[in-house]
């Protein structure tokens, strides 16, 4: 760990970064090649790429150094033998590039997630072929989908993972299917560009203020904000609530301090409003607004979300925290 | 943390047993080869890493790895004293498989494992190449290859699966290897000489010859050299296959030079009558001579020369089977002339050895008169008295000449070559002992001629004024049958007797016979597939003057022909099954809404544009796709296809 920089590069991190220069611009040159694709594709011969593996590499230094040791002894034997290396050498070359040439992949969605969170884009993947297909994998930037096989005619849907660091429409850009069967010695892969996104929630808040207090249903009678009629579930204790609403027996059995919440006959509701919160950052605004949205809807409350732009009644249900969510997600106006 | 990090979990069960299945097989054609601390070393490895991945155990620790690659190698060294070679190289393989064995977690340690079986199965090549030695490598080979698709495949591959993909790929690979091993250009010359195996002991003529030391001569039936010939077998009695050629005596043993060339020797050789032309393909012998019959006029092997007494030797040991021609004379005389100088050293004898032998012959010359008629008195005192020739004479001691002559009379060629050379030399005739084989046996079926090792023979030369040197076989005059029928009847009816076979003896001849023709016939076209055999094969082929440009251009577009071929044929394997009928309705469907699917659509994007811009309900597009794609991807096709005929058939 010398402080005087060497006049020379190092030559590891040269050939790294030579590969990975080589590396961007051979999928630069195969994204124009291919352009933009379908959301469903099958694989042509044209499109799925070949390599040696380490293995391979391995194998044939070992193929050349037989053929080497037989010519030396002249023995027809080990020439047999040699020569049965070299043709599975071949024979395994093409039939890794045909374990992906006609695959069908198309995109089957995937679900939101809340920033930070894993999105699990799902990818079918049909051998609609005579013969199975084995050791099929998906993989992207940094990750990749379990191995599976296909039967003949089967389907399988692949989940290809990808970490979220912020909220908005996540595009997965590229991904690849590849494949070492049969032998290792080769690793054929094709480079997909769908257009394919999935949403990412905002994450919510971990110490979020309280929601505001909730608004007069239908009012001949000033109620609190949970009503006492009929248990609804528990939240987290916020400093405020009532002691006769803790939840005292949960708390013996597992320590934490939960409210017991209530819905009320006569339901009572809340507003959500970005505006109201006390904080200059949007996206700690929106941070905790989704911590609310979550909390309320794990509740049954019912919340109305108020955003510059947009405005959704008071309700409940998965349709309405979704609205919710992905309004927030794809949230671009408001002021610093 | 480091009993977890050699802790097993049982996820290698589906693979390990092929890769030792692919171990065992590869190590077993070395076994005869090894000391047995080395199979046993390897098996105990195998069988206790197989326990270890059963049971779920930890894997030996490093120290105990350490010691025990430690052991093994000096144990190799110590067995070997090298390192070089096939055997100690094969030792060193199959111990570094054992230890590696010990140390595999994971499914690509195995690749290891499987390509040191793959180099075992080569070095076995290296030793031995009979006849079934290719069908055993196949079957290697099949065993090698599903241990690696045991390893490397998917998940849910069977074993049986894994067994016929591999036969399927080894069967798409054979015809590349043979078309590559036709065509590939062999060259003559080894780019550097190591040797095969210095372990093994060496079959074939000892270069001294001490009769009275060894007390039984091994009756070998390994073939020594196999013989075609271009016209008719000569006659038993013609078939003296010329070796080396001793000349000095101490007494005890006969022994002669070096071989070493003499550029006068063939000058000395005048022929007569019709040549004899021939090919020899003869076994490694690790030796430098080079047989051929009485006398060779012109060979066409490399590096090999006649020396002064008419023997031929190559430069280099014979390390592998090779194929010579030669053309020789049955009728021949050599060197009429001798000098002084030559007539003393041939006739040169040891002071006071054998003094009876030559007492007997200074008085038996004195009564013959003349020198061939001493040569004929002694012949018939071999025939006439009491000689016997056995294979196991008793030993002689000091003086074995006498001993001899005298008191056993009992003896093989080498006794009788060796009393008979003692007594032409008392009397101060010319005389060397030749050793070479004699005889053969005629395989109908393959028409060539098998010499075996138990047809090695001993003879003398005489050199008579006139007439030069001059071949005398004693062993003639008392065994002619062993001349006339050669030796290999005889210890084939030894053999049978033994085995007690006397009806039955014949067939199994006729089954050793049949088995000798293959053997032949593979020794010729397959293991004698050399630069010459390659090039007249390249010949009839309708190849003009082949090179290795023209055979390597060739062989790359037949490879590429081939791989061509393959590749077809693997797109036929992966291509899809004919549209379903489910399908076809569909087809119907889409016909019915007048609108075009854009490419890439799928069927439930299709029915959100079907709903809106079709004649057609909603509620039929909802349906229809619905029971598509059940009938297609979904689990319950059956009864979806069901769904979808109705919903189609019910469409306005």
């Amino acid at each position: 760990m010398s402080s005087i920089p060497s006049p020379f590069p190092d030559p590891r991190g040269l050939i790294t970064s030579l590969r990975e220069h080589a590396g961007k611009r051979v999928q630069t040159w195969a994204r124009k090649r291919q352009g933009r694709d379908p959301v469903t594709i099958r694989l042509k011969p044209g499109r799925v790429y070949i390599l040696p593996t380490g293995v391979g590499m391995v194998f044939g230094l070992m193929a050349f150094a037989m053929l080497l040791g037989s010519m030396n002894y002249n023995n027809n034997l080990s020439f047999v033998l040699t020569f049965i290396l070299i043709g599975i050498g071949f024979v395994s070359m093409h039939q890794c590039q045909r374990n992906l040439v006609g695959l069908e992949l198309s995109f089957a969605g995937a679900d939101p997630v809340f920033a930070g969170q894993a999105i699990r884009f799902r990818v079918a993947v049909s051998n609609q072929s005579k013969s199975a297909r084995y050791g099929i994998r998906l993989y992207g930037t940094n990750t990749s989908s379990d191995i599976h096989d296909l039967a003949p005619g089967e389907s399988k849907i692949f989940i290809l993972p990808v970490a979220t660091v912020t909220r908005g429409r996540i595009a997965l850009d590229r991904f690849g299917v590849r494949t070492l069967f049969p032998f290792e010695l080769f690793r054929s892969w094709a480079w997909l560009h769908m257009d394919i996104s999935g949403l990412v929630f905002p994450a919510p808040a971990d110490d979020a203020p309280q929601p505001p207090p909730t608004m007069v249903a239908h009012g001949h009678r000033q109620h609190d904000a949970r009503g006492e009629e009929d248990f609804a579930g528990l939240r987290k204790y916020n400093v405020g609530d009532s002691p006769r609403h803790v939840a005292w027996k949960a708390y013996a059995r597992s320590g934490q301090l939960l409210s017991k919440q209530f819905a009320g006959a006569d339901t009572s509701s809340q507003w959500f409003d970005f505006d109201a919160i006390a904080s200059h950052d949007v996206e700690e605004r929106l941070s905790i607004l989704t911590r609310w949205i979550v909390d309320a809807d794990r509740t049954l409350e019912d919340y109305g979300l108020r955003v510059p732009g947009a405005e959704f009644e008071p309700t409940h249900g998965e349709a309405h925290r979704r609205k919710c969510l992905e309004t927030l997600a794809l949230f671009k106006g408001g002021q610093t | 943390m480091r009993a977890k990090a050699r802790g097993t979990d049982g996820s290698l069960l589906a693979s390990l047993p092929w890769t030792l299945a692919a171990l065992v097989i590869s190590v077993a054609p070395h076994v005869p080869f090894l000391p047995v601390w080395i199979t046993a070393a390897f098996l105990g490895c195998a069988a206790w890493r197989y326990v270890i991945e059963k049971r779920r155990r930890t894997l030996p620790s490093s120290w105990l790895r350490a010691a025990l690659a430690l052991g093994c190698f000096l144990g190799v060294f110590g067995t070997y004293s090298s390192i070089s070679g096939v055997g100690p190289g094969s030792a060193l393989l199959i111990i570094m498989a054992a230890l590696k064995l010990l140390e595999t977690r994971k499914r690509r340690d195995q690749f290891v494992l499987l390509f040191l079986s793959i180099f075992l199965v080569m070095s076995s090549l290296l030793r031995e190449q009979y006849l079934w030695s290719l069908p055993y490598m196949g079957v290697s080979m099949l065993v090698i290859m599903t241990a690696w698709l045991r390893m490397s495949a998917g998940e849910s591959q069977s074993a049986r699966q894994s067994f016929a993909t591999g036969g399927r790929l080894l069967l798409y690979a054979a015809p590349l290897a043979i078309v590559m091993w036709v065509f590939f250009p062999r060259i003559a010359t080894p780019f550097w000489a190591v040797p095969i195996d210095t372990s093994q002991a060496t079959s074939g003529l000892s270069d001294t010859m001490s009769p009275g030391d060894i007390s039984s001569l091994s009756m070998s039936n390994e073939v020594a050299f196999r013989v075609s010939f271009d016209g008719a077998i000569p006659e038993p009695r013609d078939r003296y296959w010329r070796g080396l050629v001793l000349t000095r005596f101490n007494g005890r043993s006969w022994t002669g030079r070096d071989p070493g060339i003499d550029p006068n020797a063939r000058d000395q050789i005048e022929v007569f009558g019709e040549p004899v032309n021939y090919e020899v393909t003869l076994e490694p012998t690790r030796q430098q001579w080079v047989f051929a019959l009485d006398v060779p006029m012109q060979w066409s092997l490399s590096q090999t020369f006649m020396g002064p007494h008419q023997q031929l030797a190559r430069s280099i040991p014979i390390e592998q089977r090779i194929a010579y021609t030669v053309t020789s004379y049955t009728d021949y005389r050599i060197s009429p002339e001798l000098s002084g100088m030559r007539r003393n050293w041939y006739s040169s004898l040891p002071e006071n050895s054998n003094p009876r032998t030559a007492e007997l012959a200074r008085q038996m010359r004195a009564e013959a008169g003349s020198d061939r008629a001493f040569v004929e008195a002694v012949l018939q005192k071999l025939n006439r008295e009491e000689f016997y020739y056995t294979l196991e004479p008793p030993p002689l001691g000091s003086n074995p000449v006498d001993r001899f002559l005298f008191e056993t009379r009992r003896g093989f060629c080498e006794h009788y070559a060796s009393a008979f050379s003692v007594m032409m030399r008392s009397v101060g005739i010319p005389t060397r002992i030749v050793l070479g084989y004699q005889g053969g046996e005629v395989n109908p079926l393959g028409g060539h001629l098998i010499v075996r090792q138990s047809d090695a023979h001993a003879w003398t030369e005489i050199w008579i004024d006139g007439l030069g040197w001059y071949r005398v076989d004693p062993t003639a005059a008392v065994a002619p049958e062993r001349i006339d029928i050669g030796n290999s009847d005889a210890a084939f009816e030894t053999f049978g007797e033994a085995w007690g076979l006397t009806a039955p003896s014949r067939l199994l001849h006729q089954v050793r016979l049949t088995w000798d023709a293959l053997d032949a016939k593979w020794n010729e076209w397959i293991l004698g597939y050399g630069p010459d055999a390659q090039k007249s094969f390249m010949e009839r082929l309708g190849m003009e003057d082949p090179t290795w440009r023209k055979m390597m251009l060739t062989l790359v577009m037949l490879v590429v022909g081939l791989v061509m071929l393959i590749s077809v044929l693997l797109m036929l394997r992966y291509r899809p099954p004919p549209r379903d009928e489910a399908a076809v309705l569909y087809g119907h469907f889409v016909k019915k809404t007048g609108l075009q699917p854009k490419t890439g659509e799928t069927a439930s994007v299709f029915a959100l544009r079907a709903r809106d811009a079709s004649p057609l309900p909603a509620r039929t597009v909802d349906t229809i796709t619905d029971a598509y794609l059940d009938a297609r991807y979904g689990q319950n096709d059956e009864a979806a296809f069901e769904r979808l005929k109705n919903a189609i058939g019910a469409m306005p």
